[in-house]
């Protein structure tokens, strides 16, 4: 048992990205998360998906979150075993949204983008920020 | 900042002359970064009068949520204008981009073309 525990903590990494809240700053995320996927061991398909719906996270924090004190937003990678968590979080409260779902709005595709072609997307709210987790398997 | 560009009238081979139709390329990446150019591009080409809209994005390399927001609203647009349509072209090759269409399910709003030439050809019998 010991050994496995400590096999399990040889095999999580983490990392963490403060991002300016800037639309200007969403490139900076991609390449971020496309090195994090890739050094995990994604191949170049799945690092461009994971970037994709990173990339809506990060988006949707800058228009509708707030940032930090500093002015930015949280991204943030978890790899344990054969799976990898992106996190992004910023300090606003989520509002659910009353956009138009309808194939003719402009807005709301954001979410089902992210949960077609990642494994599992999480919405946690809290009084003191929002985070949005995704997670993606090697297999 | 992430690349990205687009212009007017490109051109198409075998074809001098586009008629009424505005013929625009882009590439590089198309998100909210980028999406602002894009929506004023094409709302300048609709408030000219132009009523069928060739967007070319084969050399696109990343395109988002946004982006896909930005030319459903060109479509809507046009419908309020009474009538027209968006024609988006984008090569076999890019796959990536491709996929995103398929996955944001606006195939009932903007017909997705392989090449300038098809898209062209589509625009030209329906009028």
């Amino acid at each position: 048992m010991r050994a496995t525990v400590q096999q399990a903590r040889d095999t999580c990494t983490r990392s963490e990205l403060r991002l300016p809240a800037q639309p200007s700053k969403l490139s900076v995320a991609r390449e971020y998360v496309r090195d994090a996927a890739a050094a995990f061991g994604f191949d170049a398909e799945r690092c461009y998906e994971i970037a994709f719906a990173v990339n809506e996270a990060v988006t949707n924090a800058i228009r509708h979150g707030r940032p930090d004190e500093h002015g930015e937003i949280h991204l943030s990678t978890l790899g344990e075993g054969e799976r990898l968590t992106l996190s992004v979080r910023d300090y606003g409260t989520f509002v659910a949204s009353t956009v138009d779902y309808s194939p003719t709005a402009e807005g709301g595709r954001g979410f089902a983008l992210m949960a077609g072609l990642m494994d599992t997307v999480q919405l946690c709210v809290s009084s003191d920020g929002t985070t949005v987790r995704l997670s993606k398997a090697l297999t | 900042m992430g690349f990205f560009y687009i212009s007017d009238d490109a051109p198409v081979a075998g074809i001098e002359r586009l008629g009424d139709i505005a013929m625009l390329v882009a590439g590089g990446d198309i998100d909210y970064d980028a999406s602002p150019q894009l929506r004023e591009r094409l709302a300048d080409h609709i408030h000219k009068g132009a009523r069928r809209l060739v967007l070319d994005l084969s050399k696109v390399t990343f395109i988002d949520s946004t982006a896909i927001g930005v030319l459903v609203g060109a479509v809507m647009r046009l419908h309020e204008e009474g009538g027209g349509s968006l024609a988006v072209v984008c090569a076999d090759e890019n796959r990536r981009v491709l996929r995103i269409f398929e996955i944001a399910g606006v195939d009932s709003l903007i017909g997705l073309y392989r090449s300038r030439e098809e898209a062209l050809l589509e625009l030209a019998t329906t009028g």
